[in-house]
């Protein structure tokens, strides 16, 4: 019979398709819950439009149901927490980071679109926050689009989904 | 099932909702490839695929209710039981200027209405609700500022953005219908209408005085009838037609 723990080192195995973490350093899982030989999983989407999110629960059903004494796994998605970049560990931090895709967690304002003004999220590559945004709407659903003023170059920033962004 | 859904108070509000996103994002996505630029490109597309989001969660939780499939409740209704705002179809002749009013105007009619839904007693549909929210609201700051921006541009633009205004301003009362005809009487997330109006005129009066735009907007007479209640226009027809071709054609096709 497998454990939670054994269950929790597959799901550490499988990559965001979109981004080079693993979806439990992104904080997508919400639980693990294992009775018998069936396991249930509970996700969590990062931006509901995402369109990575059937392709994220074909891999954990298919990794999960390779595991010697698991004959059926289930993934349901819940909107309970609503996910936030808060969830993301210190390791995808820094990995995403390595990439050039920041995390900061902090107030920003969008309406700066109109003055085009100075944003308040550090550059990834300089730690400059001589930095701009680009568009609210990036590459991903949940990316957004920053351009660093000092050192020229283009980053991406994790959107924050609480009501106060 | 489908008929005590659409005879059921709150599942109309829920549905009015869902329906209004369901017909925006498609709407929306004929933007997909001619933004005016490349950023917008993309983010008129990433709306769309939010608004088409959040009608599937609005719908699966209805589907849960009522033991049907989301994708059933989406396009096997009859055309007179979807209860969106005939605004939502209302053509805009690949003008920007008119698609960025609609779609702002409904924006932040959706977040009022989402707000009193995620009150509703009940945990799934608030959780829901509270998802939605912030997804909202970011399209509404997006918005406002392309708003605010052509507003203050040059007279070109604000010309642009008034005249889309002067055309669109008079369907926009519409999108307060009480929804659901087929409904004895609406409970009381519902009766605040002319309150959520004023919180929408506010809202709305308050950008479109910084960027230099005036607009009318009042509220229809309570017997004035539309999409809410199954009275729908020509364009809401061909809109509905196109989307589901190929279910028509084809039922139960994958790809």
């Amino acid at each position: 019979m497998v454990s939670k723990q054994d269950i929790l080192d597959v799901l550490y195995d499988i990559p965001d398709p979109e981004l080079p973490v693993s979806i439990v350093d992104l904080g997508l899982v919400k639980t693990v819950e294992v009775v018998a030989c069936r396991t249930q999983i509970e996700l969590l989407p990062t931006w509901t439009g995402c369109p990575a999110l059937d392709v994220i629960e074909r891999d954990v059903v298919r990794r999960i149901q390779e595991l010697d004494g698991v004959d059926e796994c289930v993934v349901k998605w819940s909107f309970d927490p609503p996910w936030s970049p808060d969830r993301i560990s210190d390791a995808g931090r820094s990995r995403l980071e390595a990439h050039g895709i920041t995390t900061t967690s902090c107030h920003t304002n969008v309406s700066n679109l109109v003055q085009l003004g100075t944003s308040i999220i550090p550059c990834p590559y300089c730690e400059s926050r001589n930095t701009r945004l680009d568009s609210t709407f990036g590459p991903t659903r949940c990316r957004s689009i920053y351009f660093c003023e000092d050192c020229r170059n283009q980053f991406e920033h994790m959107k924050p989904t609480a009501d106060d962004q | 099932m489908m008929e005590e859904m659409l005879t059921n108070p709150l599942a109309t509000l829920i549905l009015a909702h869902a329906d209004d996103k369901l017909l925006l994002g498609h709407v929306q996505s004929d933007w997909t490839g001619l933004g005016p630029i490349l950023e917008e490109d993309i983010a008129a597309s990433a709306m769309a695929q939010d608004d088409l989001s959040h009608a599937l969660m609005l719908y699966q939780y209805l589907g849960e209710r009522y033991g049907l499939d989301p994708d059933v409740i989406a396009f096997e209704r009859e055309p007179s039981d979807y209860l969106c705002c005939d605004l939502v179809t209302h053509p805009d002749d690949f003008d920007w200027a008119d698609a960025l009013v609609k779609r702002w105007l409904i924006a932040v009619f959706t977040s009022l209405g989402i707000d009193r839904l995620s009150t509703v007693d009940d945990k799934d549909l608030a959780a829901r609700c509270n998802r939605i929210k912030p997804e909202q609201a970011l399209q509404i700051k997006h918005l406002d500022a392309w708003i605010q921006r052509l507003g203050r541009g040059n007279e070109e633009s604000n010309a642009r953005l008034q005249s889309a205004l002067n055309r669109t301003s008079e369907l926009a009362g519409m999108l307060f219908e009480v929804p659901g005809h087929r409904v004895a009487e609406q409970p009381d997330v519902a009766c605040g209408r002319d309150e959520m109006f004023n919180q929408w005129l506010d809202s709305i009066q308050q950008t479109l005085a910084s960027a230099g735009l005036t607009a009318q907007f009042t509220l229809p007479e309570r017997g004035v009838t539309g999409g809410r209640r199954g009275q729908h226009a020509s364009h809401f027809h061909e809109q509905l037609d196109e989307m589901t071709e190929v279910r028509r054609l084809s039922p139960g096709a994958t790809w």
